[in-house]
């Protein structure tokens, strides 16, 4: 998600000037390829990057607007709160007791290649079109990778490091929590990200099945009725809000395991 | 010829011959065996019947070819592994896992990277429930000893291997355990940094007396340090031979290189090791 900037030695000196615009300057290089093509194209359902960027606007300055587009935000950050909850605890549990490990796998193996969107259908027999089926969606959805890099971070974590905090008197809970999760962060975290863009995925898709409120209701709606300006307007606040969960989730992560980190930034400072 | 075990008066009680019952030892390894099954292949006797006392307060090396057991008899001991065969016992306790009585100090330092040295080195007091304040400042005090003052804040990432093994040393004396298990603990540093840290060992312990059990690879590292010397042989790892090191103490490293008695436990025991027959002769 987020842009690369500048590697090798060949560019590392630009790379020191441009570096914190790099992703504005992949946006921007984004757009006029947008412009370029829709103009050459000149079909009505693709506008031009202007025409889509005028109209996010119209959509946030609306109230409806804002308040689906907060609605979907609100269900995507519960489905995830919700997951991370659940699935660290789950995944560093397997990676060290390997009953749970092996009464668990199979489970995970046999949903994993489920889209969790196409459950939606189903899920609303039950729980109905509202927030609860979407939210669940979203949270079956990001519990997997989470689940996963808790799993293989616990189980990486070195024997001696565990066995250091037994000599100390811990007990295998305090062992699990003061050394394994601490240990392990920097891969939960991998798996949080995988989980946050996945959040923002099946947000946008649960809303396309269950047309009530929220971003993709927003986005399908001026599909049916082909108001292409607000498709892809809808579809620019979608990524701008990726981009943003993600730039705000790594720097979260950054001040939590800045111990692990080996910045990358650092060699280009050298040139 | 020694006998194959230590008796059970120590170098501190004095001479055997007095009649009085002698304290239990601190360390009483009885029986021990370890058979590690692996898929496939034959279960693998790693070390057999290895029966060893050790005194309160003695410092003992282990020596041995690589793969003769002495990790596995240091995990037996810290409770780490449950032997297959055999107890250990620490003051006459039969042992059921780790405790911190017995602090080890492996030779892949395993620090808690998220934390500072000092963090390191009080996360064990922090855990027995001593206030942060009092924990911080014995925490100075133990970085003081091993030499790393000023590296307070240090994450494990920025510190050399030998500072690396300061601290975790500095983190298992932390919480004061009686024994230390030490495996290999200066293996992986350059000859300077060993020997300082081998002088800095000996004072910590001419200090305070704790019972040290200390895995090495290094003849004159163990003679250099040691009461005793515990010489085992290979496939399965039993024990060879016991060889009490009478020198005198305090030791100073110059003047034991030029010493005729240091030498020759050396140059014995190397040989011990190197042509190995059962009944190799000790002078
Ligand atoms: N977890 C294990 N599973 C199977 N075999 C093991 C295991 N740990 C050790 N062994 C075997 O037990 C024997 C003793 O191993 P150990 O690590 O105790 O030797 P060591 O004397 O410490 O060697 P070194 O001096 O190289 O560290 C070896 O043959 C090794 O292959
Ligand atoms: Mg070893």
């Amino acid at each position: 998600m987020s842009a690369v900037a500048g590697d090798g030695t060949a560019t590392a000196r630009i790379g020191i000037s441009i570096a914190p615009f790099a992703p504005l300057l992949a946006c921007l290089g984004l757009l006029a390829a947008w412009q370029i093509g829709a103009l050459l194209l000149g079909t009505d359902s693709i506008p031009t990057a202007l025409d889509a960027l005028r109209a996010v606007p119209d959509i946030l300055g609306d109230r409806s607007g804002l308040a689906n587009i907060l609605d979907s935000i609100r269900r995507m950050a519960i489905g995830l709160a919700s997951a991370v909850v659940v699935s660290i605890p789950l995944g560093l549990a397997m990676g060290r007791v390997p009953a749970v490990a092996s009464f668990f796998n199979p489970i995970l193996m046999v949903t994993y290649p489920v889209p969790k969107a196409a459950l939606m259908p189903v899920i609303m027999l039950w729980l109905g079109v509202g927030d609860l089926s979407k939210t669940l969606v979203i949270f079956l959805a990001v519990t997997l990778p989470i689940i996963y890099h808790s799993f293989e971070g616990a189980k990486a974590v070195e024997e001696k490091m565990i066995w250091s905090g037994a000599a100390m008197g811990m007990s295998r809970l305090q062992i699990m929590a003061r050394i394994v999760l601490p240990a392990a962060l920097p891969e939960i975290l991998a798996g949080c990200r995988t989980g946050l863009v996945l959040a923002l995925i099946t947000m946008v898709t649960s809303e396309m099945i269950a047309r009530k409120s929220g971003a993709g209701n927003i986005l399908f709606n001026a599909l049916d009725m082909g108001q292409y300006d607000t498709v892809f307007a809808m579809i620019i606040i979608i990524g701008a809000l990726g981009i943003i969960f993600d730039a705000a989730f790594d720097r979260l992560r950054r001040a939590l395991v800045a111990w692990s980190d080996t910045r990358q930034d650092i060699p280009l400072s050298f040139s | 010829m020694r006998p194959l075990t230590m008796p059970r008066d120590s170098i501190a009680n004095g001479p055997p011959a007095v009649p009085v019952r002698a304290a239990p030892p601190m360390i009483a390894i009885q029986g021990v065996s370890q058979t590690f099954k692996t898929a496939g292949r034959k279960d693998h006797l790693a070390i057999s019947d290895i029966n060893l006392d050790i005194a309160d307060g003695a410092f003992v090396s282990i020596l041995g070819p690589s793969g003769c057991g002495k990790s596995t008899l240091l995990y037996i001991v810290g409770g780490f592994v449950a032997p297959t065969a055999g107890i250990v016992k620490v003051k006459d306790k039969a042992i059921t896992g780790p405790g911190p009585d017995r602090g080890p100090v492996f030779q892949e330092f395993a620090l808690f990277p998220w934390k500072t040295v000092l963090g390191n080195v009080i996360y064990g007091l922090r855990q027995q429930g001593v206030p942060r304040a009092e924990a911080e400042e014995r925490g100075h005090k133990l970085l003081a000893m091993v030499g790393l003052k000023g590296y307070e804040a240090f994450y494990p990432k920025e510190l050399s291997g030998g500072m690396k093994q300061r601290v975790a040393i500095a983190r298992t004396l932390a919480y004061n355990p009686s024994v230390l298990l030490m495996d290999e603990p200066f293996g992986a540093l350059d000859a300077h940094t060993r020997t300082r840290l081998q002088n800095d060992l000996l004072d910590i312990w001419e200090r305070d007396r704790k019972t040290v059990l200390f895995v090495t690879h290094a003849v004159d590292e163990a003679v250099y340090l040691s009461d005793k010397v515990i010489v085992m042989s290979r496939s399965p790892g039993r024990i060879k031979k016991v060889v009490d090191i009478d020198l005198p103490r305090p030791r100073r490293r110059a003047e034991l290189l030029l010493d005729v008695h240091y030498q020759k436990y050396v140059v014995d025991i190397e040989r011990l090791i190197e042509d190995a027959p059962e009944d190799a002769v000790h002078p």
